[in-house]
């Protein structure tokens, strides 16, 4: 949609080939927010169900452009029928179901009726991303045909601004069970096939979720509908309490858990309005998004802490001035650590726009429990523990602070389990721990995924044989709430992405120079709160200019795959320390990388990292 | 606003680019964003928000895979610009 935004001026010839816009010819306002359908919350079976009871209210999708200008309108009656029309003309492609469905996944309401046009035809979709990074085209197209390698897709569909990196990612591919690939508009050519779509039952595969921009090893969360039911059910009853009344506005990609599963299925799934502002455009000008929320009155809004750290950023006291935040009740937080300082400098900031600070419900979840797995009670604001910092390193144990000049971290209170599951904190020798002692993080409960789809091994890693999932996050119980204290050291959080440090040491060692397992990459904190990617390397190299070389290289390969800065640092050979069985221990390179730093801080190129 | 050249758009462009560096780099139309600029997530969207109010257009993501320099940047402006 960017490039319709580009075009303005030109007659904006994608508008009238969506299916969805065809009834918005005179496109004045969005869907109400009050509702003459009775509401329901979440108590369908499958996904469709939803769907077809949302369908019979006056609610919906609405999206805005760039500059908080309505630009189609798709109310839940419409997905309705314009997805079971297309679902027959993929129908006609002759797959076989719970054949999956490939979707680069830009906030359009293309996008949200091809989503449901395959659950109507029994097919099984998933969402890609879109490209973000500035020279990522070669990986960009890697990228998404890892995508369709693993999970044996048999359509890809992009939109027009995208069609161009979807073929060339086609005519890359191997041996594929790719039978179709195109445009929505391309689509819409096909003839609708005279079947009878058929119920799903909760057992299938209602999507795949892939975790991470993990360039070569992508892996597809599978998610049942009646995970996805369980889950929707939790935020919708538990996590939200939602209401008639209850209005969303999102900017989250679809291409994420906490976009699609929390601002467009749990919505629809509760027959609530909703309206979007596309990734991009949020990103540039973030206030449009606390502007939406208070131009119609909206009432539930999440965003990753980087994004509220934008809007406080970007807001001048001028704008505060026509801002009303006094609707918005449910302000989610989620998806990466949730540090207490970007809260309050958030509510100082829009405090004077009416924003309250009850408002916030930081949470906690991932992608292969569907989405959520604790919330905090509605209205309470944020909770806090301040712990020992230093009983917390070596004890590994969350001692309440009681003295005054103690150096202590602060983490906050990301609330209880959702009802029917269970959150259980273990050491590293697997038996569970008293409270406050810090371990892994372990789920179990009806939101589970299946597994990873088609990987076997992966899966066994994630899921014990006792049904927990480990989720790779490190944290502490306290009065039965959870508070997240760190991820293990495989996966790196900038700002609000994740990067599994495993991909990262791949792009190094795809470079001629670098040899397999000699590369280790991890994530230091800056002292203000944000992470650096850090990449050590071992090198032969002696001339200074291929040392150079090297470095330039390789940062701009972590840039182009992950759109971050990386700090790269070249050490001799024998330098990265390993464990007995000769496998790189990251926490041990980062403690050598921290060592070293220290000691040659002045002589070390410091390379800014935002 | 009249006609602006390509030159021109490099030329505002290099100047820009000042104020997001602290290096005192000298920045020409082939400098590369990545490596010299140390151009992250965040600055590139603060870049593209100046970008888009200064040239008044809106530069869409899809086309920001190919852009590696200064040039790069200059021409994809030059290029909304001329079809808007």
């Amino acid at each position: 949609m960017s490039s319709i935004i580009a075009k303005l001026g030109v007659p904006p010839a994608q508008e009238g080939d969506s299916l969805s816009s065809e009834a918005n010819a005179a496109l004045t306002a969005p869907t109400p927010t009050m509702n003459l359908l009775g509401q329901r919350r979440a108590d369908f079976a499958t996904l469709v169900e939803s769907l077809e009871y949302a369908a019979q209210g006056q609610t919906g999708y609405n999206f805005y452009d760039a500059k908080g200008n309505l630009k189609a309108v798709l109310s839940y009656k419409d997905l309705c029928i314009n997805s079971k029309i297309l679902a027959r003309r993929l129908s006609g492609l002759g797959l076989t179901r719970n054949s999956r469905v490939a979707l680069i996944a830009d906030t359009t309401p293309e996008f949200v009726e091809l989503f449901f046009a395959c659950r109507f035809a029994g097919l099984v979709p998933f969402a890609m991303p879109v490209p973000v990074n500035l020279g990522s085209r070669a990986i960009y197209v890697q990228q998404l045909k890892g995508m369709l390698e693993s999970s044996g897709a048999s359509v890809a569909i992009a939109n027009p601004d995208f069609i161009e990196l979807l073929d060339e990612v086609v005519e890359n591919l191997g041996r594929s069970e790719l039978k179709w690939s195109g445009t929505p508009e391309q689509l819409n050519l096909l003839p609708e096939a005279d079947v009878v779509l058929h119920p799903n039952s909760p057992d299938e595969t209602a999507y795949l979720q892939f975790t991470s921009g993990s360039t070569r090893l992508p892996r597809g969360v599978v998610i049942t509908e009646r995970a996805l039911m369980t889950n929707l059910r939790g935020i919708v009853c538990t996590g939200l309490d939602v209401r008639p009344g209850d209005r969303c506005a999102s900017w989250l990609p679809f291409y994420h858990d906490m976009g699609l599963v929390g601002l467009v299925l749990a919505p629809l799934a509760a027959q609530l309005s909703v309206d979007y502002l596309a990734t991009r455009d949020f990103a540039v000008r973030p206030l449009q998004w606390l502007k939406l929320i208070s131009r119609n009155r909206c009432t539930i809004a999440f965003s990753q802490p980087f994004g509220l750290k934008l809007c406080t950023l970007r807001a001048r006291d001028s704008d505060l001035a026509d801002l009303d935040l006094s609707c918005w009740r449910a302000a989610g937080v989620g998806a990466e650590m949730i540090r207490l300082d970007t809260l309050q400098s958030f509510s100082a900031k829009f405090s004077a726009a009416g924003f309250n600070e009850r408002a916030f419900l930081p949470c906690y979840g991932l992608a292969e429990s569907t989405l959520a797995v604790s919330f905090p009670d509605i209205n309470q604001g944020v909770k806090s523990l301040r712990v020992d910092a230093k009983t917390l390193i070596e004890k590994k144990v969350a001692v309440r602070v009681q003295a005054d000049g103690r150096k202590f971290n602060e983490f906050v209170n990301c609330g209880r389990p959702l009802p029917g599951h269970e959150i259980r904190i273990v050491d590293d020798a697997d038996r569970e721990v008293p409270h406050l002692a810090v371990g892994s993080i372990l789920v179990k409960g009806g939101s589970v995924m299946k597994g990873y789809f088609n990987n076997a091994e992966e899966t066994a890693r994630a899921i014990r044989s006792d049904g927990w999932l480990d989720t790779g996050d490190i944290g502490f119980l306290f009065e039965g709430d959870l508070y997240i204290t760190g991820r293990r050291t495989d996966v790196i959080i900038v700002n609000g992405r994740n990067i599994r440090a495993q991909d990262v040491e791949e792009l190094a060692e795809q470079q001629p120079e670098v040899r397999t397992r000699e590369a280790s990459a991890f994530g230091i904190s800056n002292e203000d709160g944000s992470t650096s990617v850090v990449l050590v390397v071992e090198c032969r190299l002696a001339s200074a200019t291929d040392r150079q070389t090297l470095i330039n290289r390789l940062q701009q390969m972590v840039y182009m795959a992950f759109g971050v800065s990386c700090l790269v640092e070249l050490v001799p050979p024998h330098t990265l320390p390993r464990t007995s069985s000769g496998k790189l221990s990251r926490f041990a390179a980062r403690q050598g990388f921290l060592k070293r730093a220290n000691m040659e801080q002045s002589a070390a190129t410091v390379y800014t990292v935002g | 606003m009249s006609e602006i050249t390509q030159a021109q758009i490099t030329e505002l462009l290099c100047q820009r680019l000042v104020h997001f560096t602290n290096a005192e780099a000298e920045i020409s139309a082939e400098t590369n964003l990545i490596t010299h600029l140390a151009i992250d997530s965040v600055k590139l969207l603060n870049l593209i928000m100046e970008i888009e109010d200064q040239f008044d257009i809106s530069v869409p993501l899809n086309a920001l895979v190919d852009v590696l320099t200064v040039q790069d940047l200059a021409d994809l402006i030059y290029k909304i610009k001329s079809s808007s």
